[in-house]
């Protein structure tokens, strides 16, 4: 399977900091994959997600999305590039409060300049698909926290996003939002062949992914596959990794 | 930590979020000590006010200048208590018991005001020596500088004890506040959410109902005599006028304007665009919470506008009417030929006599039998009608002959007049106007002029408004040609004998317009052109100075509340403008969002301002002001300055808090 996402030694070194966030990461991301990056605070994960969806400069190395290498982007281009190729999912879901819930995901197809029936359909059809059809025209501040991570998560994906990076999602949630909200990304992974770069230290929402990336200071140190295991096995392989990680500290 | 080494830290540590309050602050510690100290100057005083008025005025008005300023101070200081709640509840968390924290915040204030007294006095003092530089030389006063001292120490007693209260008043405030906020909302008290908006469509209606048929009431005086506001009276008319306005005001901004916003959603073409979804649910979140604050502003914007260009306009126009009520530099009546070479001897003593021109012009008095006869032949005849009662003239028009008016013209430099004059014939003649009139022109009339026993014919062939002589001396003046002139003189003697007197070296002669009064015993025939002037220089100036402190003081105190409003809104959702960068919003459509944003909070106070001016003048100037000079837009010429100004000051306000906003939301 040909490579969406290519990063080839990046390295991240802030002024002022002892050693690199990042230090010389390699790795590679196929389509339709669903990786998960782990790690204890510190480690990189946020720098690496940062980087990689140009919201933050690597010092050296280079990385390449969808054919196109950001480092080369101008500070439009990398506007242009978030607007077209890319979707985020945050920890404190970020929804706009003055907008319903049908606003906030029309937001990112009108900065593509769909028409508006157009728009219309693709939120109530997808909407429908992961039942918040109920709920569009809501305001942000009348839902559960899970709800609005839900429709954080279906503004991200309703624009087939190449990449949809989630940073710590499901860190607000309570169990049952959490796995409501995994279920949905990995519905959208499975149905939409959306890409998924999720960072997260929960080792039960890592085990949603296909793969896992595990970082300790600002390098790749184990990276776990899931292959034929069921999510279960896969999460006690993750939570063995992660204790032995702790014991390692 | 000590309290005060806190406090200090506090400030030191967010300056630059309290270098506007600051700075605020100390300008309106600026205006009000540098009217306080007008207020006590007693030299100056003595110089402009003979009758206590500009005491009284100077009284009243710091009655509301005070007012202002403690409701500027209120306001910017929940303003900051409200940025700042968190972190108060941190204090509180940490063990701080309420009475320190109240402590803390009281010596804070106290630091900041203590800076902007400081250099409010400084910069206050400047202000005041400016000023009374800038009155000295507008009315040409002698006045001993070194007796007015650059710090006044009454002033600075005065500004210092009510800077006091104001602290005493905001700690009281903040005290309630605090006793009242349970620990957990202070904590919270960022996070609670807007209330969902209701929206009236009923109120929406009326409130756009009472604003159109307030300003269509207004308008209703350009239809002259047969308006309202003549027929059932001023009053009557301008209160429910007032009322529908302020009404329609309120309803229009909390609920016409996020309804209207609300129903333009519906047009999905305009507003699934990158800016308007942004744009519009924004406005409509935070009108929720800012209704009252853009209410408060938008009716004191008005009323400082409509003041301003009012004031103006009463500078202005009764300038601009000089040139009618005292067209020649220097006029009086003579009686005797002796008094002639008096007043030639007087002029000549003060001024170079080289381009002086005198010229006599005997008035005679003519009455007419005819029935359809202007207001200018009997303007003044009784009590009731006339601007000074103490004098009654006899009816009748006031004739000159046409080779006089000509050369009077030409004596005041008036030429462009003098080219389009085409010669008089025996049976024609010109009207002076006093008041223009649009529906009873007087084009064409013919009025029967009684000369001895005979009844002589004139047609109206030019209405005018530009008369030779001052109205104090000839009203109802009628021009006619020479020969019929000499034909009334060789049967009657003339009414009255006026001198005018004009040239360049006798401008501006003060001391010679009082050597010419008094040889004249203060004769109220007695007019000068430029005396004129300096006399309405000299008894408004104080009043527009005044009133203009306030004026001033509303504008920075209106352009800081909408600086802090805007700023505090735009900083608060500094997450929504991060997340839209993170979707692919280039940093220019955030400006662009931002200057959209904040426009519409500027362009709300400034636009009904503006409309509530205009209106408010045109029914000032239609109703309250005697009308000479007809309707030339020349004339709104200072309420155009006015409004310029008023949106320049706007405009640097809004430069201001978009680039602050921009600056925050912007950094990366």
């Amino acid at each position: 399977m040909s490579a969406l996402l290519e990063a080839k030694e990046v390295t991240k070194i802030y002024a002022k900091a002892q050693r690199p966030s990042l230090n010389k990461v390699s790795f590679s991301v196929s389509k339709s994959e669903f990786i998960a990056i782990m790690g204890a605070s510190g480690s990189g994960k946020t720098t690496l997600l940062n980087v990689l969806s140009t919201i933050d400069i690597p010092s050296s190395g280079s990385i390449t999305i969808d054919g196109i290498n950001i480092k080369n982007l101008t500070d439009s281009g990398a506007a242009d590039f978030r607007r077209d190729k890319l979707g985020f999912i945050f920890q404190e879901y970020l929804l706009l409060d003055s907008l319903t819930i049908f606003e906030n995901i029309a937001v990112p197809l009108t900065l593509q300049k769909l028409p508006p029936k157009k728009i219309e359909n693709m939120i109530k059809s997808l909407a429908e698909t992961f039942g918040i059809d109920s709920q569009l025209n809501k305001y942000p501040n009348e839902l559960s926290g899970g709800q609005r991570q839900r429709a954080s998560a279906l503004r991200a994906i309703v624009k087939r996003p190449s990449i949809l990076f989630a940073d710590e999602p499901t860190g607000a949630l309570d169990s049952n939002s959490a796995t409501d909200l995994l279920n949905t990304l990995k519905e959208s992974n499975k149905a939409l062949d959306t890409t998924i770069l999720m960072v997260t230290h929960d080792a039960y929402a890592a085990s949603f992914a296909d793969r896992i990336l595990i970082f300790k200071d600002g390098r790749i140190i184990r990276e776990l596959f899931k292959q034929n295991d069921d999510r279960r096995t896969f999460y006690e392989s993750i939570a063995l990794e992660v204790a032995k990680l702790d014991t390692e500290r | 930590m000590h309290t005060l080494s806190t406090a200090f830290k506090n400030l030191k540590n967010n300056f630059s979020f309290y270098a506007l309050y600051l700075l605020s602050v100390a300008f309106v510690v600026t205006i009000f000590f540098a009217f306080t100290s007008f207020s006590m100057n007693k030299v100056m005083l003595e110089k402009i006010s003979n009758d206590g008025r500009v005491e009284t005025m100077c009284n009243t008005i710091s009655v509301f200048l005070m007012a202002f300023v403690v409701f500027y101070m209120s306001y910017s200081n929940r303003f900051f208590l409200r940025r700042r709640t968190k972190e108060l509840g941190i204090y509180a968390l940490l063990g701080y018991r309420k009475s320190t924290i109240l402590s803390l915040l009281t010596t804070e204030n106290l630091l900041t005001c203590t800076g902007a007294f400081i250099a409010g006095i400084l910069l206050g003092s400047f202000f005041h020596k400016g000023i009374v530089f800038g009155i000295t030389k507008l009315l040409d006063l002698a006045v001993n500088n070194s007796e007015i001292p650059f710090f006044n120490p009454n002033a600075i007693m005065k500004t210092a004890c009510f800077i006091f209260t104001v602290i005493i008043v905001l700690a009281l405030s903040n005290s309630r506040f605090l006793f009242k906020t349970s620990l957990m909302d202070l904590v919270r008290y960022e996070k609670s959410a807007e209330k969902k908006m209701k929206f009236h469509a009923v109120l929406s209606v009326i409130g756009f109902l009472a604003v159109i048929s307030g300003y269509s009431l207004a308008l209703d005086i350009l239809r002259g005599s047969e308006s309202l506001w003549i027929t059932v009276g001023f009053y009557p008319v301008a209160m429910p006028t007032f009322a529908l306005i302020l009404s329609g005001t309120v309803l229009f901004i909390a609920s016409f304007l996020p309804f209207v916003v609300q129903a333009g959603k519906k047009n999905k073409r305009k507003f699934y665009t990158e800016t308007k979804i942004i744009t519009a649910p924004a406005f409509i979140y935070r009108i929720r919470s800012n209704s009252r604050t853009l209410i408060m502003l938008t009716l004191l914007s008005a009323a400082a506008l409509t003041v301003s260009s009012v004031m103006a306009l009463s500078l202005y126009y009764p300038i601009a009417a000089v040139s009618r009520m005292a067209p020649s530099e220097i006029e009086c009546r003579i009686e005797t030929e002796s008094e002639i070479t008096a007043i030639k001897q007087i002029v000549s003593t003060y001024s170079s006599d080289a381009d002086v021109t005198f010229l006599q012009t005997d008035i005679y008095k003519v009455a007419s039998s005819g029935g359809h006869l202007p207001m200018e032949y009997s303007i003044g005849t009784s009590k009731g009608d006339a601007d000074n009662e103490k004098i009654l003239r006899e009816a009748g028009f006031e004739c000159i002959p046409y080779s006089a008016y000509k050369a009077l013209l030409e004596a005041q430099g008036r030429i462009k007049v003098l080219e389009q004059l085409a010669t008089l014939n025996d049976n024609e003649c010109i009207l002076m106007k006093y008041q223009p009139s649009s529906d009873n022109n007087e084009m064409g009339d013919i009025y029967p002029l009684l000369i001895g026993n005979e009844e002589i014919l004139v047609t109206v062939t030019m209405v005018t408004l530009d008369n030779p002589i001052s109205f104090a001396n000839s009203v109802g003046t009628l021009v006619i040609s020479d020969d019929l002139y000499h034909t009334i003189a060789e049967q009657s003697v003339p009414a009255t004998k006026i001198l005018s007197i004009n040239g360049k070296s006798i401008e501006d002669n003060e001391a010679l317009f009082q050597a010419l009064s008094d040889y004249l015993s203060g004769s109220p025939y007695l007019q000068g052109n430029s005396h004129r002037i300096h006399e309405i220089f000299s008894l408004s100036s104080s009043t527009f100075l005044l009133i203009g402190f306030l004026v001033v003081l509303f504008f920075v105190a209106a352009g800081s509340i909408l600086y802090f409003n805007n700023v505090s809104a735009v900083t608060d959702s500094k997450s929504d403008y991060e997340i839209l960068w993170k979707m692919g919003y280039t940093d220019k459509k955030i400006k662009k969002i931002i200057q959209k944003q904040t426009a519409a909070f500027f362009g709300i106070p400034f636009l009904f301002g503006l409309a509530d001016c205009v209106f408010g003048t045109l029914v000032y100037k239609s109703a309250l002001m005697q009308n000479i000079l007809g309707n030339s837009p020349l004339l709104y010429a200072p309420t155009m300055a006015a409004i310029m100004l008023t949106f320049l000051i706007y405009l640097g306000y809004y430069c201001i808090t978009v680039h602050t906003c921009c600056k925050s939301v912007l950094t990366k």
